[in-house]
């Protein structure tokens, strides 16, 4: 049988098939969470876009203060996102809501490293340099990292940056959640401790969780009756509540199966007990052997004619 | 001899001490202000979840009234926030002014502590302590009440600042120290010096309708439908 395209389509189907009636693996995914983690509530119909958390942020991170700090009259004009220079920002946006007096009414949406429970981003660094701890901060250990940027691709809320501009000690920078301040008892984050109007709630998630439902069952027609993060991607250490819809303030449509899980499944079935490999390795050896009887043939009947 | 003058000297203590205990003149509503300000009560932890209206009701029926006002003002300043953050000069909170303005207690007063001798009315602070209490997770801190109640009622109702420096003062430097000017400078100078510093703010300027404007000018004759003059086109007066 010479190798057509069409038997190489088939015989490929027919070795997909059997890879999909496979027994489930017996490793199945397991959500790497900490039980207890600290959160953070973010109620955007609270924030009044003073951004004093940015300007805290800078100071207890050592960043360089915000641009235009004391001056809200044209910061909001152009959308930002976090960068090498700051962890968080506040944008504005108009959603069409317009007060008593049909003045539009902004939204003020602070963005920042969501510290998913399952991270993507800890999920793809190969050499261990983020990691999720117990306090639910995604840390970043500048000694590990090899500067490959996979987090940058693989976070779905786009958070990590990278210090292009240094050729030699480039760091990937993102909200540290400020680690450091919350593991001391009674410590705060440097936004949520500046926020005058605790438009940003810390506490541990799942007390954080009960105030949220709360909120949403005293005040039904303040809010959409949806917590953003308590399932996205698994479930973050940041969560919002808002009275506009989570897309018209740049918070993505996601899945609630974390990131994680479907790649380290496909991954990890992809290596349990070498069957990939065999299997790769087996379909090139048929195809090989099956393509030389071919040619043997060929070479057979050409000698024959010649003979 | 000697005598004679350490009695001298004994006379003048008290007259020393007269002067090193003699301190400038303060206004005494404001030092009440001040010591008022810095008191912590305690903590209360259960309160009466009422309607606002019935808590008018309440109000009303315990004939709280505008003399019952015993402090023109406040001065909100309380260790309870500078403990955690401390940037800003105090808010002079007039409350008889708001009490008469408002002329419904329950809107800042909107809860009473259950306990049933306490008064009822109670001050923000007896409620709203520190942030993110993790046994009253549900209930905001003072700093998050006044600023929740304070702007959300001055966005309501059109009136009363609602930036950060309508009501704290800010610590603006003498300018007098800062800025060196010749005798008489003209504007060109006057706004150079500005700019040295508040270069951003110029450039904000320049992005706004007083740079940018274009338009009739209603008095000016031959100029009355010419919508083509203003600051953004013809004007000269842009140094
Ligand atoms: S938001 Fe992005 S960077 Fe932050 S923990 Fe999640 S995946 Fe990682
Ligand atoms: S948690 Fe810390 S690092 Fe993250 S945005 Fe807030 S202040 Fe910045
Ligand atoms: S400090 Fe609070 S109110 Fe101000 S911009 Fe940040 S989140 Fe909003």
């Amino acid at each position: 049988m010479h190798i057509t395209r069409r038997n190489f389509f088939r015989f490929m189907g027919a070795a997909g098939a059997s890879v999909a009636v496979r027994p489930p693996s017996v490793h199945a995914w397991q959500s790497q969470a900490p039980p207890d983690p600290f959160g953070c509530l973010v109620d955007l119909t609270r924030c009044v876009g003073c951004r004093k958390c940015e300007e805290a942020c800078a100071k207890v991170n050592d960043l360089p203060e915000p641009e235009r700090v004391n001056c809200q009259c044209t910061i909001f004009e152009k959308d930002r996102r976090p960068d090498d220079t700051s962890y968080t920002v506040i944008n504005r946006y108009y959603t069409g809501t317009v007060d008593v007096f049909d003045k539009p009414v902004p939204t003020y949406a602070k963005v920042q490293c969501m510290h998913c429970q399952d991270p993507a981003c800890v999920s793809a660094c190969i050499v261990g340099a983020l990691t999720k701890d117990d306090t639910g901060a995604v840390h970043y250990d500048v000694s590990k990292c090899i500067g490959c940027r996979y987090c940058m691709v693989a976070c779905p809320f786009e958070i990590p940056a990278y210090e292009y501009y240094d050729p030699i000690t480039p760091r990937v920078m993102k909200c540290t959640f400020c680690q450091e301040r919350i593991s001391k008892k009674g410590g705060l984050p440097g936004c949520a401790g500046i926020c005058p109007t605790e438009a940003l709630t810390f506490g541990r998630r799942q007390t954080l969780l009960g105030v949220a439902r709360k909120r949403l069952k005293e005040n039904p027609g303040s809010y959409i009756q949806h917590i953003y993060g308590e399932k996205e991607v698994g479930g973050t250490s940041w969560m919002y509540l808002s009275s506009v819809p989570f897309e018209e303030v740049n918070l993505p449509l996601l899945p609630d199966t974390p990131s994680p899980k479907l790649s380290e499944t496909i991954q990890h079935s992809l290596f349990s007990y070498l069957w990939s490999p065999v299997l790769l390795f087996g379909v090139l050896g048929a195809c090989m052997a099956r393509f030389n009887r071919g040619n043997d043939q060929k070479q057979n009947n050409a000698d024959k004619g010649g003979a | 001899m000697m005598i004679k003058k350490i009695v001298c000297l004994v006379g003048l203590i008290p007259l020393l001490a007269g002067v090193c205990t003699a301190r400038a003149w303060q206004a005494t509503d404001q030092e009440r202000a001040r010591e008022r300000a810095k008191e912590v009560v305690p903590f209360v932890k259960e309160y009466q979840d009422d309607c606002q209206i019935s808590r008018r009701i309440c109000l009303m029926d315990a004939g709280v009234s505008l003399d019952d006002v015993k402090e023109v003002y406040f001065l909100l300043d309380s260790p309870i926030i500078k403990e955690r953050e401390d940037h800003y000069e105090p808010v002079r909170f007039a409350h008889k002014r708001h009490a008469a303005l408002v002329n419904d207690c329950s809107k800042c007063h909107h809860f009473r502590p259950r306990d049933e001798n306490a008064l009822e009315t109670t001050r923000c602070s007896a409620c709203h302590q520190d942030s993110f209490n993790p046994d009253h997770p549900e209930r905001i801190g003072l700093k998050a009440a006044y600023h929740q109640q304070c702007m959300e009622c001055h966005q309501q109702e059109a009136k009363g600042p609602v930036d950060c420096t309508g009501c704290h003062l800010k610590h603006v430097p003498d300018h007098k120290e800062l800025v060196k000017l010749p005798d008489n400078p003209d504007p060109i100078q006057v706004t150079k010096a500005c700019l040295e510093c508040h270069d951003t703010q110029g450039e904000d300027m320049l992005k706004t309708a007083h740079w940018l404007w274009r338009g009739p000018s209603p008095y000016t004759t031959g100029h009355r439908k010419d919508i083509l003059h203003g600051k953004g086109t013809t004007a000269l007066n842009n140094f």
